[in-house]
This record gives C-alpha cells, structure tokens and sequence, in this order.
C-alpha cells in the first residue's frame, strides 16, 4: 500500500489526517501495577507498551557464581540496569513469533538500558540491579520512542533518582530517500505506515534540554535532511517531556490530596525567608 | 504562547478525546494553581525558537482526557485545593540560592553563569531541615535507619553470616555474632557454632529483627539479641509497601503488640516491619519447664526460653485462631488498597470494624472477605471517626 504523498503535498495533511508537527494522542498512566516498585503505561497513538521496574534489589545467590567474585554485575559499584522487552504475538497486523534471542529486541534492550543508566543515579545503589519489564501490547509505529518514555516513568514511579526524563520520540521525511527531494518536510511522530515508507529516526533527550539521550536511524537518508529532522526530533521530545510530567504531578497531587503523602513545603514558602 | 483558562470540570463527563495531536501547553496546571504561586520554577511549555519550528494549537480536551481516566471518580476534593507547586518532579530546579544545602533526593547541575543550581531527581515533596534541602520520594523502597524493626528473610547463608532480604535496594546482613544463641547469652561463640549455622536460620526463614548498623553504601546489619526478635513461625507473612513514602507502615511507638481476637480467636501477635512486611501470628506463651519454674529468675529466663527459640515446627493452631489471623490480613490489605497508613491504633480499629461487618453479613461471623467493595466500606468507617 504506497503512501499516497500527493495528498501531502496538496492539504498537508498526513495520512492520520495530522500536519507535519503534531504528535498522536499520548495517554499515559503511572502505578499501575500494585506489587511492583513502579509500573506505567503508555499509548502513543495506537502503540501501546506497559512497563514494570523492580528494583533496586540485590539479587540473591546467583547459582555457579563464586561467592565474592569480582567482575559480576551485581558487585560493581553502580546499579545494573536489566531491560527486558517482550512483544505480543498479538501486537501487530502479522503474528510473528520471536525468540529470546531476537537480534531486533536485544538491541532494544541495550539502547533502552543504556540510556536510562546515563539518566539514573546508579552510583546510589552499589551491587543492586534495576529489573525494567517491558511489554508491547500493540505497535503502530515509534516503538522505541514509546518504550524509552514507558520506562522514564515507571523509574520515576518507583523512586528510582534521575538526572532527567529520558523522553523520546520519532522524526522523519515527506518523501523517500529514492525521491531525493531537497525540499522535503520534515515529520514529527511517525505511525507505522509512514515508518514502512520514509525514512526516519527516533530521538530521545534528557529533560527539556538539548542533550540527545539516544539517536537511532535506521533508514537511508540524506545527510542534509537530518538537520532539520533532527530539531523537529528534539522539540517534540520536549512536548512529550511536558505531557509525562503532566501525568507524573497529577499522581502526586491526587495522592496529597487523598492524604497518603503530606505536603511537604512549597517551593515558594521557602523563598520567603 | 497564548493560554486558555478552563474549568476542569467542564470536561469531566466528556469521554476521552481521541484527538491525534497534542500540544505541551498547561491547560490542567493553570486551572489547578488557584494562585500565582507558579513561579520561574517552572517553565510553562516548549521553547518555540528552534531551528523548526512547531506551532502549538489549542487543546482542551488533552488535559482533560488524562483527568477522565482517573480510576477512582473524584469526590468532594477540588483540585484546586493543591498547587502544582507542590510537587517536584525530576529536573525540577528547586533553588539556586546558596545558602541551601542539598539533601536526599536532589543533584547540584550548573545553572546559567556558573551557578550551581539544586535540582531534584525524584518525584515528590520538598522538605527542609533548617539549610538542608531533600525531596521525599512519593514512593520508594524501603531505606534503613538505625533503631528500626524489621521483618526479614534470609535469602543465603555464608560463613558466619546470613543475608537478609528486607525489601531494602540492598541484602542487610545478620552476623552470627548478633543472634542469641542457645544456652545462654553469656555462651561463647565456638567453631561448631560456624559449622551449625543452618541450624539457627536457614534459607527461607522468617526474622524479625532491629538495625544495628549501616554501611556507607546504605546497607544494613541486623541484630536479633533480644527475647523480641528471632525466628518467627505460627503465623502468616504479608508485604506491603514500607517506610518510604505512599501509605503503607509507618514507624511508630509500638510495631509489636498482642491484640485479643473475637470469636474465640485468642490473643495474635502482630509484628508491623517498618520496612513493610508484616507478620501475623498466633501469641505462644514461652514455655519454661516444671523443673525450672522453682529457679528462674530474671536472669535465667533467657536460657530456658532459647531453647525453643529456632524451632521451626509451628504449634498447632485452631481454626478459629486462623481465622482471624486471616481477618486481621484482610484488614492490613484493605488499609493498603485505601491508601491509610498501617500502624497499631488504624489496625486495632480497623479490626473492630471488621468484626461489626462480618456480624451484618450474610455468611455471619466467619466471612473475612475485605476486598473490593467491603475494604472501602471499611477505609470509609475509619476515615470517619
């Protein structure tokens, strides 16, 4: 099914019916899941993930390990960051089964892990592991991006200390890398069809900062398209920044005012004296 | 970036928008803050003046939308009642006065010229011990203090200690030097005492024990040199969220009591962790043998009660013992569902209350269901008085 890009180039608008900068709908939720430290979950458009943080912990005896073993991951000084990503069979148009050992999931988990662990105030929890689940329920494109954000806020539910939000998101191109247009917009959140057709990146950044968290690119493209569909990259990240903190502070308003947490003293109190 | 003012509640009824795009600007936060308290602190929505430029459009019902989806419907509080001011989140500059110093849950990063500003790095709440500035988590894992009683168990045996899971972000460990050993507590501690570690705990069992100590890094030792503490047995183990933030236990004056059950249930011990686990038991009066009733005196009591102490064979247990052991379980969990602190005075009244409810039941006194709609009922009597 090609994209139809001439109706792009007549309304301007995608085939979502949405202009080149708007992202989808982001409905997220925090403390989902009761027996975990911190959980969440998150839609970006019709890509839905949940996650589930256990942790920090220290993990028990590990069978074969050598009792005071230097080297092991739970001895090092800093939190070990453990991502594991599962995808339903379920979860997108063509049920494809993968494996443990998908290579496409690994490098997932590795990007989502160091990216988080660069965020994360580890050196906090010497010999513990961080134990983020991660689980797909439906996938219509910017995965990655939707993953990271499920993650930031599952970390920040469980109390885990950060730098920032590690928030991300997806940019890409109207027209193919084959088109070789000069002129071609640039595209904010990609959905699964246009992620299919044009090229396109996906973006994370710490806070509402500049610093790039994680870049990954994945498609041809023209060095002198990536400028722009980079700056379109980072400030959508800083919209998505603005809405995970939205639901974060309405937690934890609710929970002041049902009385679980007292309040503590405002920021503007303390001016005062 | 022009901003609309609108009334939450207008929006309430509506169902969640399905609306493709969102833009960052503060719908829900402007008609929250009844005041100008939001300051500088925080900025307000994206910085427009990138190198693309994105043109925010107005929408009201994003806000909105997270608000429908509230699993509990709002009640009588006004969201108004709270500033936004009144959390922090991660990257939240607090101040960039110096004359603050940093606490718990708060980075130094380098504010314009130099400057060096406190930021926090959790969500939560600002509290201040005279200069010291820290930011209370809204929910964490339990950390350890010195003094606090807890409920643990041993996950490994080593050499001449065991490692103790607290619900902590580290194992504390329990030297074999800080428990009561049998015998005495003048007894020395010999080799064979080493080479017979599993005998007092093994892996699996149940402690409760007091923070000795505490590492650098924020770990813990343990202690159990006290007729209190020990191994536990007779009795049920739950854990619910600890010391840390958000509900749960909380430290109090009293975290072990023995509460007299109804219905013929007979005296329960309770063992409120401060690191959240809690152990429900049935009381077992120390049994001191015929032969020493004539000689024991404050002195000796403890030899002849350790004897038993590392038993793991429960007694047994009536049916109705257990029964309200597993009542009083019900009243912990609902506790925890409704978001009420878990401490002596809530569980003694909540247990009462349990009590009343199962006597206007349906199934008579031996109903001990409090989940759902019964823990709510039960949050609400509570909260009540």
């Amino acid at each position: 099914m090609p994209l139809d890009t001439s109706a792009y180039s007549l309304a301007l608008l995608r085939v979502d019916g949405r202009r080149w900068n708007e992202l989808r709908r982001i409905h997220a939720q925090i403390r989902t899941q009761a027996a975990a430290d911190g959980s969440s979950y998150l839609e970006m458009g019709h890509t839905k993930v949940m996650c589930v943080v256990n942790g920090p912990s220290e993990p028990g005896p590990r069978r074969g390990a050598t009792s005071g073993g230097g080297g092991g991951g739970g001895q090092s000084k800093n939190a070990e960051v453990a991502v594991n990503i599962v995808i339903a069979g379920f979860s997108s148009v063509d049920r494809k089964r993968r494996g443990r050992g998908d290579k496409h999931i690994l490098e997932l988990q590795s990007t989502i892990s160091q990216a988080l662990a660069a965020s994360l105030h580890t050196h906090l929890f010497p010999h513990s592991t961080i134990n983020i689940s991660l689980h797909v329920l439906s996938q219509d494109g910017s995965l990655l991006a939707a993953l990271i954000n499920a993650a930031t806020l599952a970390c920040v539910d469980a109390g885990i200390p950060m730098t920032d939000y590690v928030a991300a998101c997806t940019a890409g191109s109207t027209s193919t890398y084959a088109a070789n247009d000069e002129g071609a917009d640039p595209l904010l959140d990609m959905n699964h069809q246009e992620e299919q057709e044009l090229p396109g990146l996906t973006v994370a950044t710490l806070g509402d900062s500049d610093r790039v968290a994680v870049l990954v690119c994945e498609s041809r493209v023209q060095v002198s398209r990536l400028e722009g569909m980079l700056a379109v990259g980072v400030d959508g990240c800083k919209q998505v920044r603005e809405i995970l903190d939205r639901v974060v502070r309405e937690k934890g308003i609710k929970m002041i005012q049902e009385g679980t947490v007292e309040r503590g003293v405002g920021l503007n109190d303390m001016e005062l004296d | 970036m022009p901003i609309t003012i609108l009334p939450p509640k207008a929006f309430r009824d509506q169902p969640p928008s399905r609306s493709l795009n969102h833009d960052s600007d503060d719908v829900m936060s402007d008609a929250t803050s009844d005041s100008e308290e939001d300051s500088d602190t925080q900025p307000g929505g994206v910085s427009l003046d990138g190198g693309a430029t994105i043109h925010p459009r107005k929408r009201r019902s994003a806000a909105a939308a997270s608000s429908t989806f509230t699993k509990r419907p709002k009640t009588n509080v006004t969201s108004s009642s709270v500033p936004r001011s009144a959390i922090v989140t991660p990257g939240e500059r607090i101040t960039t006065d110096p004359q603050w110093m940093r606490g718990h849950g708060t980075y130094l990063s380098s504010a314009s010229l130099g400057e060096q500003a406190i930021t926090s790095s959790l969500a939560g709440i600002v509290t201040r011990t005279n200069k010291l500035l820290s930011v209370r988590p809204l929910r964490a894992r339990y950390t350890p203090e010195v003094g606090d009683l807890v409920v643990g168990r041993i996950v490994e045996v080593q050499a001449k200690r065991w490692r103790v899971d607290v619900g902590s972000t580290q194992l504390a460990a329990l030297p074999l030097s800080a428990i009561n050993l049998p015998g005495g507590i003048l007894r020395k501690r010999t080799e064979t005492d080493e080479l017979q570690i599993r005998t007092f705990f093994a892996e699996g069992d149940l402690v409760v024990a007091e923070v000795q100590q505490l590492f650098q890094d924020g770990g813990a030792v343990l202690h159990t040199r006290s007729l209190k503490y020990g191994k536990l047995r007779n009795g049920v183990f739950m854990a619910v969220s600890g010391t840390g933030g958000g509900g749960g236990v909380v430290r109090s004056r009293r975290q072990v009591w023995t509460l007299e059950s109804a219905n013929n249930g007979g005296p329960i011990d309770i063992i409120l962790g401060v690191n959240g686990y809690v152990w429900i038991s049935k009381h077992v009066e120390p049994v001191v043998p015929e032969e020493a009733k004539g000689q024991t005196g404050i002195t000796n009591i403890e030899e002849v009660v350790s004897a038993t102490m590392y038993s793991s064979q429960n007694d047994r247990i009536e049916p109705e013992t257990m029964r309200e052991i597993a009542r009083i379980r019900g009243v912990v969990t609902a506790l925890v569902e409704n978001g009420l602190r878990v401490d002596e005075d809530m569980v003694t009244k909540g247990y009462n209350e349990a009590v009343e409810l199962a006597l206007v039941s349906a199934e008579g006194p031996e109903d001990v269901y409090l989940g759902g709609e019964r823990g709510e009922q039960l949050a609400a009597a509570l909260t009540a008085v």
